[in-house]
């Protein structure tokens, strides 16, 4: 079994192996299988909590550089100018197995703290200079801002003076007044400024206006820059604003109002000399901040650069640690024997390479001792592996978004390579189109290498992912185009035409006279300007998709058999398959038997009129035996349909009735005989395996084997599924066959579609002559050519796509795929990695 | 009828909440919480759980409050998402939800500015959901009527804030009586509301809010005794709408001592346990100091009665778990919201005091928690 070449026809034999590792080398044994990426670790202790594990404190410590490192990239991310981060192929590996790999790790690990601490205090210290500078160029934009205030104020006294001068006679204090005025305080008005944030403003003015019950005089405006937080990055605007009140408590509270809603104040003098020094000092102070400042940043940016040198290789090394710890955590640790044992699920031709790796892993680590690699017989049902390769996994993924394949069960992935393009293609059937599909393909091949490191977005990464299914899909295209001689909804004449059409005088129809000839391959293009083509490529295209859906599904049916061989399910062949496949043929066989006679026949020389295949399916049920005679497509129809419907009807019973039976019948056999069902061992393996179990035994059984579920089979479970299965089946039948009708209607749609597109666009200017003929012929053409591309090309061919991927998952799948397996899913670092970018 | 047309509106919301509660932690969850040696331990532990990698960032050492406080942003994320998403009326209802915090995040402040207190430290004391933007300004206030005018005003706690006004100075009994006139206007008014929606929610919420409204009535009555507060006035903060209504609240305001409480709460079938065995408790009769100090300001101060208070709490906190927790039985109905909001509060709780046992070695104490499944 395992020496079979590997095919997608099954998946992978996978043989369980059990590891007994000695402490020493367990890391490196580990770091090397992940490195190969073909061995599945088994939880063997599922009951132990996860922090009570043999490694949680590497995990830990590994957390933490993990941390660090994440750390180190936010910080580098947050900053403005670019800082480069060496690619990983482009750095010094890490050394992390052999002998020296703690001190590595431990000095990774020095290294990490050294640079965050650095890093933190450097950020602190950047932190504070900036709100320091925050705080003097807020002052600055109050001083600034106050004065804009001041002045206008101070303008504003003047003009209320000279009103006050000229609207009545001088009153007593205005000599008071005029003396306050020119002194040299200007006003005695008191007051608070400092800076709110924008989105606050609106709040802090309303809850003054009531805290002064009505008597708010306040300023404010906006300053223009907005103050970014170099911690976050996140900008904030701020208002300096300037409120007038009078009085001790009145200050007070609007001072606590403002510092409560987060607002600074500053200590503005209202004298405008002292105004101007204080504007000046904090200019100069500000200057020198600013120096300070600048080197301080600089500083920081080259510990960060320094950082981005070696960050991806940390990245890499933290990343396959933990997965290494975490793994070892999954196995067995025996303390007083300083081994792990490690049980997973490999594939059998791959035990080989894996001792190979676990040699490599000794030599590396510089011990002697090595790990021991042995087969364990089991009854568990081990995971599905199907080896791809970049052309067949996108196939294989199409499958596995159904349900992934049981063990060893035939795998529809192998078969959807050809036939998934080709039902595309039924659908999608015009040589340009296909053309275009091909080449769009081509281009992702040859680009290959470098698309893949590229970062693709969601959107274009599927449509790359499935490149060679695009390839495929086109180049089948093509061919059902040329089949249906269709190339942008015109025809190709490749060979002579079967037709001839005289020369028609004014509008009168003409009538094709056939010339004796036959076109060579595909549909004569004289039927391209028939009148009659709808009514002819309709049921061509229609007869066409159900005898393509007959004969899928009776593939699909047939893929039963290996499965029941397989399985050792012999009975289910009589039982299930044969059933099925006579009920199938019995009636939908004889419709396409049918279909391809009325072909042959040439019509025009018979006696009858052409049948109504459709009819005659359907009288074939209702009024067996009686053919109307004008009708009938070949004598003796009558009997033989009977026949068949009774061979059919016949059938029903026996899918209902068979299985069940022979079950109840061998269940009655192994009773009369006395036996009952044991929960026995369900790991006795060959006798050269006993001596060691019995070894282990004798340690108290190392290793966790907990039982698969038993096999129990409830005879009305059995009936109960029988039931529902030849039901579905049956009713499946006739749904499905019409389902694959959907072939008939998106082809006729695509070709209309393109027609239409056709004659809307580039029909109309092709008749122009002139520059404006060739303008014309240039924009519509650049036109007609996106809407192809969009609209045909992608939205159709989507559609068409996602009715093949029905037509495989429903209609084919259910007739033979069990789907219950479960993926394999390997210790493996390059998928890691693959996760990670 | 209302289950009719629920999911158009309501549907998606639903769901939502109902896949929060599914993450709520588990009792196997817990035991495995309880056997953690250290922080560190609890920390591996909870990232096994829907709280995820929420610690994973945080350089060590970590403090329990700050576990608390990730747990509480979780909660609050969450609610915000709801919240963002919610059309009428669950939008309102929603609303509602957080007026108890507010009126919370009131109480808190101003006691806070009377004993002299850091509003910057006061404000980052109060909890995110009760955050209102003039909320700050309430330390300005001296009095009663300037708190009104000044700042609540213009938030939605203005209506409750009717009544309980008049000119009295503040101090530590006026704000007691404020915050508990607060509550019962809250109730009330949330009861009416839910009243107004109908169906299954007012069944549900009439329920949930009943106990919340006669929880709060004998924990007045519990904490009056001995202070100066008047029986009338201690009537007077009844809210109205709870299961002791009427009978049992006029009992409450004649009582002098916990024996006529247990005495009150004995026409309720369910409250009659709160007082059945008081020796033998949960906690063995061990009073239980709550792990922060807001734990404390959810409820009232309990401080005076500690004895009887901190294991009535426990079985009121019991209680109270136990009717969310059955909200989830019903669908089309928004209680639910509710419901999840208490219960992760309660997780939160749980988490906290679980973690603080953990910091300070206090192992006997460490099941002392309220497992909600």
């Amino acid at each position: 079994m395992g020496d079979e070449y590997p095919t997608l026809f099954r998946s992978e034999g996978m043989s369980l192996i059990q590891l007994i590792v000695p402490r020493e080398v367990a890391h490196d044994t580990i770091a090397e299988l992940g490195e190969l990426g073909d061995v599945q670790f088994k939880d063997l202790n599922p009951d132990v909590n996860p922090f009570q594990r043999s490694f949680v404190g590497e995990i830990r410590r590994i957390d933490e550089m993990a941390r660090r490192v994440r750390y180190f990239t936010a910080q580098i991310e947050k900053e403005k100018d670019l800082i480069p981060i060496r690619p990983l192929y482009d750095s010094v590996p890490l050394v992390t197995v052999g002998p020296r790999a703690a001190q590595t790790i431990d000095e990774l690990d020095t290294k990490l703290i050294e640079h965050e601490s650095r890093l933190v205090r450097m950020n602190e210290n950047y932190q504070v200079l900036s709100d320091r500078m925050k705080e003097l160029v807020e002052a600055r934009h109050v001083l600034r801002e106050t004065a804009v205030f001041f002045d206008r104020a101070a303008g504003a006294e003047r003009e209320i003076r000279t009103s006050f001068d000229d609207s009545s006679a001088p009153l007593l204090q205005h000599d008071d007044r005029e003396a306050q005025f020119s002194g040299n305080a200007q006003f005695d008005l008191e007051f608070v400024a400092g800076t709110i944030e924008r989105s606050r403003l609106p709040t802090f003015e309303r809850v003054l206006w009531r805290v002064l019950r009505g008597n708010l005089y306040m300023n404010h405006t906006d300053i223009q820059e907005p103050f970014i937080d170099p911690q976050t990055g996140a900008e904030t605007r701020k208002n300096v604003f300037i409120i007038f009140a009078h009085g001790d408590t009145l200050l007070a509270k609007i001072q606590k109002v403002a510092e409560s809603m987060g607002a600074t104040v500053y200590p503005i003098d209202s004298n405008a000399d002292k105004r101007a020094d204080s504007l000046r000092e904090v200019t100069s102070r500000l200057e020198d901040l600013q120096v300070v400042l600048f080197n301080t940043g600089n500083t920081r940016r080259m510990e960060l650069v320094t950082v981005g040198e070696s960050l991806a290789s940390w990245q890499d090394v933290v990343q396959k640690e933990k997965a290494i710890y975490e793994t070892l955590n999954l196995l067995n640790y025996d303390v007083r024997r300083k081994t792990l044992i490690a049980e997973g699920w490999c594939p059998t031709r791959d035990i080989t390479a894996i001792q190979v790796a676990l040699r490599h892993a000794t030599d590396e680590s510089g011990t002697s001792v090595s790990p021991i690699l042995r087969e364990l017989p089991t009854k568990k049902t081990p995971p599905t592996f199907h080896r791809t390769n970049k052309f067949t996994e996108g196939f294989q993924t199409i499958m596995d978004s159904y349900g992934i394949a049981s063990y060893q069960e035939v795998n529809p992935g192998l078969f959807a390579v050809i036939t998934f393009p080709f039902l595309f293609a039924v659908m999608f059937g015009d040589v340009g189109h296909g053309l275009i599909l091909f080449t769009a393909a081509i281009f992702m091949i040859l680009r290959e290498r470098q698309l893949a490191k590229a970062d693709l977005g969601e959107i274009f990464g599927t449509f790359f992912f499935g490149r060679y299914i695009i390839l495929l899909m086109g180049a089948f295209s093509v061919y059902t185009g040329l089949i249906y001689n269709d190339i942008f909804s015109k025809s190709l004449h490749l060979f002579r035409s079967g037709w001839d059409f005289p020369v028609a005088h004014s509008n009168e129809t003409v009538v094709a006279v056939s010339n004796g000839h036959t076109y060579l391959f595909g549909l004569d293009p004289a039927w391209r300007e028939a009148e009659n083509q709808i009514i002819f490529t309709n049921s061509y295209k229609m007869k066409m998709s159900i005898v393509l859906g007959v004969i899928h599904m009776t593939f699909a049916l047939c893929l039963q058999v290996p499965n029941h061989i397989r399985f050792n399910r012999r009975s289910d062949i009589w039982t299930n398959f044969v059933p099925s496949m006579l009920f199938l043929q019995c009636i939908f066989g004889y419709l396409v038997l049918c279909i391809l006679y009325k072909w042959t026949v040439n019509w025009e020389n018979a006696t009858t009129v052409p049948p109504s295949l459709l009819n005659m399916l359907i009288s074939m049920f209702l009024s067996p035996g009686t053919i109307d005679p004008d009708s009938q497509l070949y004598p003796g129809q009558g009997t033989v349909q009977v026949i068949l419907l009774l061979i059919a009807m016949g059938c029903v019973p026996v899918l209902l009735i068979a299985k069940p039976y022979l079950q109840y019948q061998g269940m009655k056999k192994t009773q009369s005989q006395g036996y009952i069902g044991l929960h026995g061992d369900d790991t006795v393996g060959p006798p050269t395996d006993d001596q060691l179990e019995g070894e282990e035994e004798a340690n108290g059984r190392v290793i966790t084997e907990e039982d698969e579920d038993h096999e129990h089979h409830d005879f009305g479970e059995v009936v109960i599924h029988q039931i529902i299965h030849t039901i579905e089946f049956c009713l499946g039948c006739i749904s499905h066959t019409a389902s694959y009708l959907r072939l008939w209607a998106l082809s006729l749609a695509h070709a209309q579609l393109s027609e239409v597109l056709w004659d809307m666009t580039i029909a109309n200017v092709l008749g122009m002559s002139g520059i404006v003929g060739i303008v014309a012929l240039v924009v519509i053409g650049v036109m007609w050519f996106t809407l192809t591309v969009f609209i045909l090309c992608i939205m159709e061919g989507l559609s068409a796509f996602l009715h093949a991927l029905r037509l495989h998952w429903v209609e084919a799948n259910s007739k033979h795929y069990e789907a219950g397996g479960y993926q394999f899913v390997p210790l493996s670092f390059a998928r890691l990695n693959e996760e990670a970018a | 009828m209302e289950a009719l047309f629920f999911n158009v509106d309501s549907g998606f919301l639903e769901g939502i909440v109902r896949g929060y509660k599914a993450g709520l932690l588990t009792q196997n969850q817990y035991n495995n919480l309880t056997q953690c040696e250290t922080i560190e331990d609890f920390r591996t532990q909870l990232s096994a759980t829907d709280y995820g990698n929420f610690l994973s960032n945080e350089p060590p050492p970590i403090s329990t409050s700050t576990i608390a406080d990730k747990a509480t942003q979780i909660l609050v994320d969450q609610f915000n998402y709801l919240r963002s998403n919610a059309v009428e009326p669950l939008a309102t209802f929603l609303d509602y939800i957080t007026y108890a915090y507010m009126i919370d995040n009131v109480i808190l402040l101003i006691t806070g500015t009377l004993h002299e207190r850091d509003t910057h430290e006061l404000i980052e004391r109060c909890h995110p959901l009760g955050v209102f933007d003039s909320m700050p300004a309430l330390c300005v206030a001296s009095n009663v009527e300037e708190l009104y005018h000044t700042v609540l005003v213009e938030t939605p706690l203005a209506n409750f804030f009717r009544d309980s006004l008049s000119a009295a100075e503040l101090d530590d009994l006026n704000i007691e009586i404020i915050r508990n006139t607060l509550y019962k206007a809250y109730f009330e008014d949330f009861h009416a509301f839910c009243q107004s929606i109908g169906g299954p929610t007012f069944d549900l919420m009439s329920r949930i809010l009943a106990f919340e409204a006669d929880r709060r009535s004998i924990n007045i009555t519990i904490n009056s005794f001995g202070t100066e507060l008047s029986k009338e006035q201690r009537a007077r903060l009844f809210p109205t709408i709870g299961k002791l209504y009427p009978e049992g609240n006029n009992l409450l305001a004649r009582a002098d001592d916990v024996e006529q409480v247990k005495a009150a709460c004995e026409g309720v079938a369910d409250y009659r346990v709160f007082f059945d065995s008081s020796s033998s408790g949960p906690g063995g009769g061990s009073s239980r100091a709550p792990p922060n100090g807001s734990t404390a300001h959810l409820l009232g101060d309990l401080d005076d009665a500690i004895g009887v208070g901190a294991e009535l709490e426990d079985r009121f906190f019991l209680h109270e778990v136990h009717l969310n927790k059955q909200v989830f039985l019903q669908q089309f109905q928004y209680a639910v919201f509710y419901s999840y909001l208490k219960l992760k509060e309660q997780e939160i709780r749980s988490l906290t005091w679980i973690a603080e046992c953990i910091a300070q070695d206090a192992r006997d104490r460490i099941h002392d928690f309220i497992p909600i499944f």
